[in-house]
């Protein structure tokens, strides 16, 4: 056509061969999982791999961003709840796995490896179990005098302007919150989260800049992720970790599992329920207890590092999730105002 | 004929691809419970806190855009059309920025400034807790996005300097230096192409999310991300997404009303005849180079060294390419891809708006903006609601579902580009081709494309660089084990090695090289006459 249209011609037929080259989509064969994933890629993506090497079925993963608060797979999931793409979802907290069981998205499936987990840490019908946890602890600035052990400390008058919170309207922090509304009812709730802000919270984007928060001296203590801590622990940030409550009387320490869901209408269900199966044995718990991440096995006798403490041995907060997952629902909009937006 | 049968096959695939999504997500906004109710709506009017959001996302992309013009346009014309040393390398340079994502500018930025930053191992704790209270708040967020978004308003100019017809500027020398020509001939020439960039800027700022999020400082979408992310609820999203594409809308009106008594009929250099260069003489020359030098080093190579500093063993970088190779190659392709239907689309679009062919070419115009005003997101989602059908699983489960995102989000900036170069190609010589019998798509493909050539080009490098730096879209649809480098890049920022990160940014940066070599190739410097 001439000198400039000619060239852009020509680039986008390469390009389109060299796209249809990568096409690996359409309809997947039967030696294939689709599985989108919220727990961090860096953590989750060497366990997909392993399957895929184990078992011959390839693994086509989405992963969620820090930056969209992890709730793209979400969001897909919800929105191609008429004609599936997934077959697995691996939610990196449970809430979000009881919202999609009470979306319709999900379907029941009962692991015969999730026998060993706790039935705390699963849906009675089936349609989420959970695996390898985070706790949700104090990190603490190892020059604090007086350590907390409370998130009571959080509207301890001494400590006035030295916390930080993550945005409760978003990830674990919302669940925590939530999981204290449901526990101690919405009264006592809102006077807590009232008297954190009268206290001089400072609220930061996500666990890790809280921890950040801590470590560099700008906060004395956060309410963050175990994976978080102990992550900074390793690199040799001056901080500690405190698994809160622990005393008789008190709430105890939240345990956040990963959760495994088959969707409803998967393409590929055989596949999918070999890729649960895979995720809730206690060898994927070993590996996810001596990755980085730290985290803590739901099997009971699961070999763990030194820093991670077995589940038996914390005072768990009791929790039931389908009723976080509720109560997380109704409070939203008091915490989108405490938040400020 | 010809010409009305092609132009509404472009409206069709425009309605296709960019107004039924938006369609779907606007009736999911007006039913609540699966009744019609503007409750979504009124709940937004009713809170003043949302009408605060709004203020400071004004504020924040209106101080951006005025400094983005101020800056870009001088930049622009030193880079584009004096004899300034290392030119080509500082236009190189400056266009970095633009190809990176912004959320990774800010988190260099922090790197650098925060806290715990470079700063702080060099100028000690107590400046560097200085610069980061200053980084977190309106003057951090208008510092990265006037360095991410000044290539624009720089390599639009640049652009549109090289059509302005040397003999205007001739004659315009001969009653007077260059200072007068550029400011009563050649600026109120290329104005219509500076007043693109500078509302590109603009509306890139307004619907910015990530960088003012991390940052600190609330803007508007943070609502429409809100509904998304913590409620799950699509219409309210889409209800709090409308107000900005409104805002959008309005601008739209008011650069109308601005350019409508301007005609722009310029005679482009003939072939061979070379364009008119300023020469700054020995001291403007280092005295300019030393400003610009200045400039590229505070907020191009500071944050691109942060990057480069936490990469530099060879064995990251082997790394980086081991675990996303594949993905940089699939980024490559869909971007070049992309940017050719872009192209080809914004090229027809842009006639049309131009031509006035179609009676509709007020809607189509307004169309494109309103959706590359819109948050991906909503485009992403409305998407996924058209096109997740097993009928259509040949589209949506490939490739072609992440390029008809593209088209959808960017088609506004191209068709726009050739809009303002379309403006600058005297009509009489159409109409000439016209009389003597030519058809339309002998005229468009003879006369016309070779014109336009140079705002052809320019249409596809900045669609490439939009399409190869995009993550919203492509993180909502690209299908399983699909993705593309930038979304590679944010997924693992969780967690991830901030080497490996740093790694893949530079990589990214690098897979730019090419559209700009080929940016440097089209728009050599003027050679002195």
């Amino acid at each position: 056509m001439n000198k400039v249209m000619g060239p852009i011609v020509v680039v986008g037929v390469v390009a389109t061969l060299v796209g249809l080259g990568c096409r690996r989509g359409g309809t997947a064969p039967s030696g294939e999982v689709v599985v989108y994933v919220s727990e961090d890629q860096v953590f989750s993506e060497p366990i997909l791999n392993d399957f895929e090497r184990e078992t011959g079925v390839r693994v086509r993963a989405v992963y969620d961003t820090e930056e969209a608060k992890s709730t793209g797979a979400m969001n897909r999931l919800i929105a191609e709840k008429n004609n599936p793409q997934a077959d697995v979802y691996w939610a990196n907290e449970p809430i979000r796995a009881e919202l999609l069981k009470q979306r319709g998205v999900s379907a029941p499936y009962v692991s015969p490896n999730a026998a060993g987990i706790p039935r705390a840490f699963k849906d009675p019908a089936g349609y989420w179990t959970g695996f390898s946890a985070r706790a949700r602890v104090l990190v603490v600035n190892r020059k604090l005098a007086d350590k907390p052990d409370s998130i009571l400390a959080y509207v301890d008058p001494r400590l006035k302007g030295r916390a930080v919170i993550t945005n409760p309207l978003f990830g674990t922090t919302t669940s925590q919150v939530a999981a204290l509304f449901a526990i101690w009812g919405d009264a006592r709730g809102r006077d807590f989260m009232n008297r954190m802000k009268d206290n001089g919270v400072r609220v930061s984007t996500n666990n890790g800049e809280s921890a950040d928060f801590v470590a560099s001296g700008a906060c004395a203590f956060s309410l963050v992720d175990s994976d978080d801590v102990v992550n900074r622990v390793r690199q040799g940030r001056p901080i500690e970790m405190v698994y809160p409550d622990q005393k008789p009387g008190q709430v105890g320490c939240m345990i956040v599992p990963n959760a495994v869901m088959l969707i409803r209408g998967a393409p590929h269900p055989d596949n999918a329920r070999q890729l649960i199966d895979y995720l809730l044995s206690r060898e994927t718990e070993r590996k996810l207890a001596f990755a980085a991440c730290a985290q803590i096995p739901l099997h009971h006798g699961v070999s763990v590092p030194t820093e991670v403490l077995p589940v038996e041995k914390i005072k768990t907060m009791e929790v039931d999730y389908a009723a976080v997952a509720r109560t997380m629902q109704d409070i939203q909009p008091f915490l989108k105002q405490w938040v400020g937006y | 004929m010809g010409r009305r049968i092609v132009l509404w096959i472009v409206v069709a695939v425009l309605a296709a691809v960019g107004l039924a999504p938006i369609l779907i997500m606007l009736a999911k906004s007006v039913i609540v419970d699966g009744w019609l109710s503007l409750e979504f709506y009124s709940r937004l009017a009713s809170s003043p806190r949302q009408w605060t959001l709004l203020g400071n996302s004004l504020i924040l992309a209106a101080l951006t855009t005025l400094l983005t013009a101020v800056v870009g346009l001088p930049l622009g014309v030193l880079l584009g059309k004096t004899d300034l040393p290392f030119r080509r390398g500082f236009a190189t340079l400056f266009s970095i920025p633009l190809v990176l994502p912004a959320y990774v500018t800010a988190v260099s930025w922090f790197d650098l400034l925060g806290r715990d930053g470079l700063l702080a191992r060099i100028a000690g704790a107590a400046a560097a807790r200085e610069t980061s209270n200053w980084l977190f708040g309106l003057p951090g967020c208008v510092l990265v996005l006037f360095s991410t978004f000044l290539p624009i308003v720089m390599l639009l100019t640049m652009v549109y300097l090289t059509t302005v017809s040397p003999r205007l500027e001739e004659a315009a020398r001969l009653v007077g230096g260059w200072p007068r020509t550029l400011r009563g001939v050649t600026i109120p020439l290329i104005l219509p192409g500076v007043l693109l960039a500078v509302l590109l800027v603009f509306l890139l700022t307004l619907g910015e999310f990530g960088v003012p999020s991390f940052l600190r400082y609330d803007v508007f979408p943070v609502e429409s991300f809100i509904q998304f992310s913590a409620f799950y609820n699509f219409g309210a999203a889409t209800a709090a997404a409308i107000p900005l594409a409104l805002i959008t809308l309005g601008v739209l009106v008011v650069e109308r009303i601005f350019l409508r008594e301007k005609t722009y009929q310029l005679r482009p250099a003939p072939q061979g005849v070379g364009r008119p260069s300023i020469e700054l003489g020995p001291a403007g020359r280092w005295g300019f180079f030393a400003a610009v030098a200045v400039l590229c080093l505070v907020i191009v190579v500071a944050p691109l060294l942060v990057l480069v500093i936490q990469s530099t063993s060879p064995s990251v970088y082997l790394d980086a390419l081991a675990r996303a190779g594949d993905s940089l190659l699939r980024s490559v392709a869909f971007a070049a891809l992309g940017a050719t239907l872009l192209t080809v689309l914004g090229v027809l679009t842009g006639y049309l708006i131009h031509t006035r062919a179609l009676s509709c070419w007020r809607v189509v115009d307004s169309l494109t903006i309103f959706l590359f005003a819109l948050p991906s997101t909503v485009i992403g989602i409305g998407l996924v609601s058209l096109w997740n059908r097993p009928a259509t699983n040949f589209i949506y489960a490939t490739p072609l579902i992440i390029v008809l995102g593209y088209v959808a989000q960017y088609t506004g900036l191209t068709s726009r580009i050739m809009v303002s170069t379309l403006g600058q190609i005297p009509p009489s010589m159409e109409e000439a081709a016209q009389m003597a019998g030519g058809r339309w798509f002998r005229r468009f493909s003879l006369i016309i494309a070779p014109l336009a050539g140079r705002g052809v080009a320019a249409a596809w490098l900045v669609a490439y660089i939009f399409c190869l730096r995009d993550v919203g879209i492509t993180m909502m649809v690209y299908p399983p084990g699909m993705e593309t480098f930038p979304v590679r890049i944010f997924t693992l920022m969780a967690n991830g090695r901030p080497s490996l990160i740093a790694a893949m940014c530079v990589i990214l940066v690098a897979a730019t090289v090419i559209p700009l070599t080929l940016l440097r190739f089209v728009f050599r410097p003027a050679r002195p006459v």
